[in-house]
């Protein structure tokens, strides 16, 4: 009988012991999984943390955003170089999906399929998410690129070595190699425009105000509100980039 | 100690002062001053030169267009959406008050057609009903390719001949 029990107890004790030891190895495999990595978390500190809210609903593809970009930041004026840019969706009834930008939406748009065959339509406007988790911040070797005090991803310009790791690492494609100065360049939010109250140049000449600029810490300002008031999402959140750039009404099409 | 060891000794001291001299040569000094980036790259980029100055500017001296524009439908519109970036003719303009501003600071007209259409020219994708601050289904929507009417010359007329752009029916 007491051998009996010994020999249990034994099976007993092994079978805890790997009951223990696989938990602990999948939840070691799991743990960056688990959890709502949806949006990037709020860091501690007082300064403003901005981020961006666009919505879907508003934008008309006129693509005076993309053009005052270009203007208001001297990007190239060549078809290939954006920091900001607006794409056009179109889902046929057969369920084909069709995205163009042609010169990023600032020559206007065609509707080249017939409304008859159309499922449904609607304009995208891309830029820089200004990740809290970037990742081209992550991969840049000098300390070129960066996440500023308040929640901006920008480019040193004097540092930068032109080694396009960054333009590869973006998922979102929002940056490109400055063709005069050789170097990374990307959308700065118009840094020089928020650190003087004024606002980025593609929200201030959206006709629609489709885009929302805002500070996310403060709880009463226009991004939050707009958060809470319209059901936001971000582009590819399974990336966990902790991106900043909220849409509303975003088709899950849209990449 | 033995003689090779010291003068191994001798070179590493030399390759680590050579290092920390380098590395204080090189290494700006506002680096690490926020994260791993040079602290003073901040400043660089808020000093950027600005292009687009906002709609507060313009009533100064177009106070009567300001005025008609606030009464029609393009109200929400900001000045510089078809005139372009006016930083440096508002600048020119307060500096030199009643000079002539020369050619080169002149804002855009647009008068075209194709300008009008990026708004207005009839797709799918403009076309929703949905009633917000801004009611964009109520931005008009036209074929400007069947929209197209031809004055006496046979040429196609402009649609601000017809549709007066600041206040617009």
């Amino acid at each position: 009988m007491s051998e009996k029990k010994d020999k249990t107890s034994r099976r007993g004790f092994l079978r805890a012991g790997l009951v223990l030891a696989g938990s602990v190895v999948a939840g070691t495999v799991l743990k960056p999984f688990n959890g709502v990595v949806v949006a990037g978390e709020e860091p501690k500190g007082d300064t403003p943390w901005y981020g961006i809210g666009i919505d879907i609903e508003k934008c008309i593809g006129c693509g005076k955003c993309a053009k005052s970009c270009k203007l208001e930041n001297n990007v190239p004026m060549e078809p290939f170089f954006f920091r900001s840019w607006v794409e056009q969706y179109t889902i046929a009834k057969d369920g084909s999906v069709k995205v163009e930008s042609p010169n990023g939406g600032i020559d206007g748009f065609k509707q080249e399929l017939p409304d008859d065959q159309i499922f449904k339509s609607f304009f995208v406007p891309k830029m820089c998410n200004h990740c809290s988790k970037s990742p081209c911040v992550q991969v840049c070797p000098v300390g070129a690129t960066y996440v500023s005090p308040d929640g901006v991803v920008l480019v040193d310009e004097k540092y930068c070595i032109g080694c396009r790791y960054c333009i590869q690492a973006c998922p979102y494609g929002c940056r490109y190699l400055h063709p005069a100065k050789q170097v990374a360049d990307k959308c700065s939010l118009c840094y020089h425009r928020i650190k003087k109250g004024i606002q980025p140049a593609c929200f201030e000449m959206c006709p629609t105000g489709a885009r929302v600029f805002g500070n996310l810490r403060d709880k009463s300002g226009p991004l939050v509100k707009f958060l809470r008031d319209h059901n936001c999402l971000v582009l590819k959140p399974h990336l966990n980039t902790g991106s900043k750039l909220y849409y509303n009404a975003l088709s899950g099409e849209v990449r | 100690m033995p003689q090779q060891i010291r003068r191994l000794l001798v070179a590493f001291a030399v390759f680590i002062a050579l290092f920390l001299v380098l590395r204080y040569v090189m290494i700006p000094t506002s680096f690490g001053e926020y994260g791993h980036y040079r602290g003073r790259s901040l400043e660089d980029n808020a000093a950027k030169p600005l292009q687009f100055t906002g709609n507060s500017s313009c009533i100064k001296c177009h106070k009567s267009i300001v005025e008609e524009k606030s009464r029609g439908h393009h109200a929400g519109l900001a000045c510089e959406t078809c005139h372009g970036p006016a930083l440096k003719h508002v600048t020119y303009a307060d500096t030199l008050p009643h000079a002539k501003l020369p050619d080169s600071l002149l804002l855009d007209k647009p008068a075209e057609r194709k300008n009008c259409a990026l708004c207005h020219n009839r797709n799918m994708a403009r076309i929703k009903f949905r009633n917000d601050t801004v009611n964009i289904s109520m931005i008009k929507q036209v074929d400007v390719m069947k929209h197209n009417l031809v004055d006496k010359n046979n040429e196609s007329l402009k649609c601000i001949d017809c549709h007066f752009p600041h206040d617009p029916y």
